[in-house]
């Protein structure tokens, strides 16, 4: 059912990338329905397993992006309407599909025992929705530096037909970063309390927090805003990812 | 039935000229359109007069008739003689006049692709017709038909949508850079004729309030008042730039007064929020390298001219998936009016039929009195049964006799075939 789920976000991408080329309602209407599919698909196989196991699906690491795509995809969908940004499953739904396959081919990394203790489960419920909302802030960022880019070029492309303005970009990445940090914060928190010593995982995403915490502040502060706060995303984003990385390929908590 | 067809003159071949000299006011149609039924020639007529197209819309057994004599009144009116606008005359029929009324209607055979005015102006010239009792069935069905395509293309393309004027296009940027105009506030330098007109179209789209600044304390306070905006002293601009969103400059001044250091002092007590800047002047009255500065946008008038010429070609992309719209529903309009030519002698044909069955069943129940209810529902089925099968293929080939545009002459082949009466149409 996951792998199910997977086909139809990978049909879903290249119909939000169609959607965005020609526009066509048709088009959109069925990525949209596509990728509700996708996602009902997966809730069901996350159930199954969770029902399947006697516990949350987050023991081996493609379970864990599992989860984290999961919420990306919810989350894209309610900005999608909340924010009217038709196209913005063009910009997420590629990251939602390179998450998942990388963690596809992660393969079941560990049967961990840990997970039995109820605070690291709620750590990593936690990592994984912050996740989820930053893939949405990662993906906002991309949308915000091509359009701002269009218009400071002052030669309308594409790009500023298709996105919507600065202001809502700005409002999206806000939110999702707003949403997303407090589930970092306090995520981190508990990974690092229990960890006890250090790992490259820690350094990483500590790094990102970092990012994340002085966007958050220098917006607050100053007022920055705009493409610092976007070159600010992405950095963080990357940190996350490697974080992820560090998560699979090193021994560790994470990894066998 | 006639001949669906429409023959007139556009601004692709007829010179303003000659378009000027027959665009007719309601009244003058009216009499032509009274005038032309009256001959007997045409069985429905109605006539799209604009600047830049005259057309006779109309359904006649001899269409190249009814176009000369329709042209030759529509002259008459101007002392123009028919010869002088035959050359420049176009007809199309059947298909090709439906495809023609659907994309004059929808704006794709407009001077300017998407300009808005042609459906109205469609819209009055049915409502003439209709008044003159000169629309009938197979106009009127086409020209709601065409409105609705005019709609479908309107909300499912963009072909009408991006700003084909520098003040547009100047509203239009605006809103890729703010969420919505709402409440934006608006300071405009100088009294420049296109400034105004950019402020005015901001203040429409609902930014408020607008301050204005002039060297003449006088002319602020006028054109302050002409656009309900607060006036300013020239010497507070700088102090002014730091609370509003939109700058409009067209002053006559020959050294730009908005200078790249004074944006800077600005942003910084505006803490970044972003500015943008409709300089319309020539001198410009912004330094260009103002653009350069983070969450400033600078559009001089050349980069307004570039906007709109983006917007043309966005336009006649957007054109292109309007044409397949409109082909689709040209098809469609089409296979039904074919239809339409032979449903009647269908429903006539079942009808007789049908009638011939029952007549035949109650003869033979008459025989058999006796008969149980199930003798009774065999014979109903079996005489159904063949009526049905004798059909099948006839009215098949009708259906694709219509489709393939000889309608006409089965549909008279099969009334004589199994002596239908003829209706009237």
């Amino acid at each position: 059912m996951l792998n199910l789920a997977l086909i139809a976000y990978v049909v879903a991408t290249g119909l939000a990338l169609a959607y965005l080329v020609q526009r066509e309602e048709v088009t959109y209407r069925l990525t949209t329905a596509v990728t509700l599919a996708g996602w009902a698909l997966q809730t069901a196989g996350l159930i199954a397993r969770t029902v399947e196991g006697g516990r949350g699906p987050f023991a081996s690491f493609p379970e864990a992006v599992s989860v984290a795509v999961w919420a990306a995809v919810l989350l894209e969908l309610w900005a999608e309407r909340q924010y009217r940004i038709r196209v913005l499953g063009a910009f997420v739904l590629p990251v939602v599909v390179v998450l998942s396959v990388s963690g596809t081919m992660a393969g079941p990394a560990l049967q961990s025992t840990a997970l039995h203790n109820v605070w690291i489960t709620v750590h990593v419920v936690l990592a994984l929705l912050g996740i989820a909302a930053f893939v949405l802030n990662f993906a906002g960022s991309i949308m915000y530096l091509l359009q701002e880019r269009q218009l400071k070029a002052r030669r309308p492309g594409t790009f500023y037909y298709r996105l919507p303005s600065l202001e809502t970009l700005d409002r999206l990445t806000f939110r999702a970063l707003t949403l997303g940090f407090p589930f970092l914060t306090v995520g981190l928190m508990l990974g690092a309390l229990w960890t006890g010593r250090f790992h490259p995982l820690i350094a990483f995403s500590t790094v990102a927090w970092v990012i994340y915490a002085f966007t958050l502040a220098s917006r607050a502060v100053a007022g920055w805003r705009g493409r610092r706060a976007a070159y600010c995303a992405i950095l963080g984003f990357a940190a996350l990812v490697l974080t992820l990385g560090a998560g699979v390929l090193l021994p560790g908590p994470h990894g066998s | 039935m006639g001949t669906l067809f429409v023959s007139g003159l556009s601004h692709r071949e007829a010179p303003v000229a000659v378009r000027e000299q027959l665009a007719l006011e309601a009244d003058k149609l009216r009499e032509v359109l009274g005038h032309v039924m009256a001959t007997g020639a045409l069985a429905e007529v109605m006539i799209l007069s604009t600047c830049n197209r005259v057309e006779v819309y109309g359904v006649a057994g001899a269409p190249a008739a009814a176009r000369a004599l329709t042209f030759r009144q529509l002259g008459a009116q101007r002392g123009m003689a028919l010869d002088g606008l035959e050359p420049m005359l176009y007809t199309k029929t059947e298909t090709d006049a439906v495809h023609h009324a659907f994309r004059v209607a929808a704006s794709l055979d407009s001077m300017i692709v998407g300009e808005p005015q042609i459906l109205g102006q469609v819209k009055e010239a049915v409502a003439v017709a209709q008044d003159c009792q000169t629309l009938g069935p197979t106009l009127h069905r086409l020209w709601m038909k065409a409105f609705a395509v005019a709609k479908r293309v309107r909300t499912e393309t963009d072909v009408a949508r991006h700003a084909v004027s520098v003040s547009f296009a100047a509203v239009e940027l605006a809103k890729k850079i703010f969420a919505g105009l709402d409440g934006r506030t608006v300071l405009l330098v100088g009294a420049g004729e296109m400034g105004e007109l950019a402020a005015r179209h901001l203040v429409e789209q609902g930014a408020f309030p607008i301050y204005v600044a002039n060297r003449t304390w006088a002319r602020a306070q006028e054109l302050a008042r002409a656009l309900a905006g607060t006036a300013v002293p020239f010497a507070d601009l700088e102090a002014t730039m730091a609370i509003v969103d939109i700058v409009v400059t067209s002053t006559g001044a020959s050294e730009p007064i908005i200078t790249r250091e004074a944006v800077q002092r600005a942003l910084h007590l505006r803490r970044s929020r972003p500015l943008f800047f409709v300089d319309i002047a020539v001198p410009r009255d912004v330094e260009p390298t103002v653009n350069e500065l983070a969450n400033v946008f600078c559009y001089d008038i050349d980069d307004l001219k570039q906007v709109v010429d983006a917007n043309l070609r966005e336009r006649e992309r957007e054109a292109q998936r309007a044409e397949a719209i409109v082909k689709h529903e040209v098809e469609r309009f089409v296979t039904r009016r074919r239809d339409q030519e032979v449903v009647p002698t269908i429903v006539s044909l079942r009808t007789r039929l049908e009638a011939i069955r029952q007549a035949e069943l109650e003869k033979a129940l008459a025989k058999l009195p006796d008969a149980s209810a199930e003798t009774r529902q065999t014979l109903e089925a079996l005489s159904t049964a063949i009526v049905n099968k004798i059909l099948h293929v006839p009215i098949t080939k009708l259906r694709e006799s219509s489709r393939a545009g000889q309608g006409g002459s089965w549909t008279a082949f099969v009334h004589e075939l199994f002596g239908l009466r003829r209706d009237p149409p």
